[in-house]
């Protein structure tokens, strides 16, 4: 039994004010049936979402956005995997389509990362880390890449201006993506002289907090017979954990639960890692960028940076939405942008002039420092 | 964003106040904080110890995009601590100047303020790491 896509939709990453949960998840639903000839009829609708208690002080997020959306006799799921819930989500949903629990389901990612005051916020994202340790002690994801970005700039003899390429090239592609939530240019002059966050890593180095949603269709086998649109299926997916915390790993600049999740989907989706034309990675700060392209094994360790050009390494073209950087992290929206990116890449409907035609194409959501980590495999059937 | 119960504070006084950590008697390496499995070789024959509070801080950053509740004893100095029973944690720095921190310098466990819940009003007390007698 295979699980397909068959639609996908999307808003624009931004700072919405005036939209609460419910609103952007009608509208990541309505940017489906715009582009979606057939009815949508769910019969299950799974929303991934990261912080919906520590932000809008509401917990029951699924079944207060199917009534929103006006669903019924539909079952419900909310999944929080941290900012990995997309793709744990999308797990999901192929789990109940082949096992035929579901035939016809709506995944919807949504948050809202610019809700509150930078601090506020800092301390909500903060929160998938372990609240008896690491929280107390002030310590969050962003404090632990900065020693990370710190020893593997000494382990691999590598200046701060070397780490630029990464945050420059995710710039770059963001530029052609209109759901992206920024798109200009960085030079070597605005890098270096953006604020410090932790040192050595500045603005450019994190992610924009933004408010975003997006949505999936997933039908089963039996379903897509009535689906002259459904040509994507998922081939294969992985996940994996690592410690909590970088100091408790025996190798901090290799991320486990990458490694793992991506043997794992290579090996459910029976295929060469060289048939994968395009990746979709979960870089939520530079250092991270490069420690999980290597703990993939798409470049020798300490060698990502060198290795990536126009984007592309090892043959593999990575991130053409412009990544965490510049399309954003909208925490369990993150891995639903990514999905709809790379399914619509290989309906040839998104980067196109640049990938051309591609069969398989991956996606990789990622928690933290690489806490968890989940990869998925699609490929065009038809 | 804090609003942590006296409760749960006083369960982790293991971990606040005294360092306990985790020794694998398969692999024989050591961890923090402990885990009911070796988080290196997944061995359940574990045991708890208390460490003596010596290491080296072996890399550090200076945090400045601190969450909210922080914001008085901003920047904090993070510092990833390799302590003289073989486990490494992350903790904060504190009595030092960030340019006279150097990967290699010893440093001991003090027991300083974290954080103050501006919900409750709650003091939490736990580890940080200054520089050891005789580095100061």
């Amino acid at each position: 039994m295979k699980s397909f896509i068959a639609a996908s939709g999307v808003i624009k990453i931004d700072r919405y004010y005036e939209k609460n949960l419910k609103t952007l998840a009608r509208e990541a639903l309505e940017s489906i049936e715009k582009s979606y000839a057939e009815d949508l009829v769910p019969d299950t609708l799974i929303i991934s979402s990261m912080t919906p208690e520590l932000v809008d002080y509401q917990s029951s997020i699924a079944d207060l956005i199917a009534d929103h959306l006006g669903l019924r006799k539909i079952r419900v799921y909310r999944v929080e995997a941290g900012e990995a819930s997309g793709l744990a989500a999308v797990q999901l949903a192929y789990s109940l389509t082949t096992s035929k629990a579901s035939k016809r389901v709506l995944v919807i990612g949504v948050d809202k990362g610019s809700e509150m005051s930078v601090s506020r916020m800092a301390g909500v994202y903060g929160s998938i880390k372990d609240s008896e340790y690491m929280q107390l002690q002030g310590i969050t994801p962003l404090a632990e890449a900065a020693i990370l970005a710190k020893l593997y700039m000494k382990k691999y003899n590598y200046s701060y201006e070397d780490l630029f390429i990464w945050p420059y090239t995710m710039h770059q592609n963001s530029l052609e993506t209109s759901h992206a939530q920024l798109r200009f240019r960085i030079s070597p002059d605005s890098y270096k002289d953006s604020p410090v966050l932790a040192e050595p890593l500045r603005l450019l180095d994190s992610y924009p907090l933004g408010d975003g949603a997006a949505a999936l269709y997933i039908v089963s086998e039996d379903a897509i017979e009535r689906s002259s649109d459904a040509i994507v299926s998922i081939e294969g997916f992985g996940g994996s954990v690592d410690s909590k915390d970088i100091a408790s790993r025996e190798d901090p600049l290799l991320f486990r639960s990458v490694r793992e999740s991506w043997e794992e989907a290579l090996s459910m989706a029976g295929i060469e890692r060289r048939k994968i034309k395009y990746i979709e990675i979960h870089d939520n700060y530079t250092p991270n960028a490069f420690i999980i392209l290597e703990s993939m094994g798409l470049a020798e360790r300490g060698e990502a940076p060198e290795r990536l050009e126009n984007s592309s390494i090892e043959g593999v073209h990575v991130n053409l939405s412009g990544g965490l950087k510049a399309r954003g992290n909208p925490w369990g929206a993150t891995g639903i942008y990514q999905i709809h990116e790379v399914f619509q890449a290989l309906l040839g409907s998104f980067k196109s002039s640049i990938l051309g035609e591609i069969e398989y194409g991956a996606v990789h959501n990622m928690n933290g420092t690489g806490d968890s980590s989940y990869v998925i495999i699609l490929k065009r059937v038809r | 964003m804090l609003r942590r119960s006296p409760a749960k504070i006083w369960r982790s006084r293991d971990i606040l106040y005294r360092l306990k950590y985790a020794t694998c008697k398969s692999c024989g390496k050591a961890f923090y904080p402990p885990r009911a499995r070796c988080v290196y070789c997944g061995s359940q024959d574990v045991e708890y110890r208390y460490s003596s509070g010596r290491g080296v801080v072996k890399e550090y950053t200076i945090l400045y995009q601190t969450p909210s509740g922080f914001g008085d004893l901003s920047p904090l100095i993070i510092g990833l601590v390799e302590l003289e029973e073989g486990f490494s944690m992350l903790a904060q720095i504190v009595d030092v100047e960030p340019d006279k921190i150097t990967p290699g310098m010893r440093v001991e466990a003090v027991l300083r303020r974290l954080v103050v819940d501006g919900s409750t009003g709650l003091i939490y007390y736990g580890i940080k790491f200054a520089p050891a007698e005789g580095m100061r």
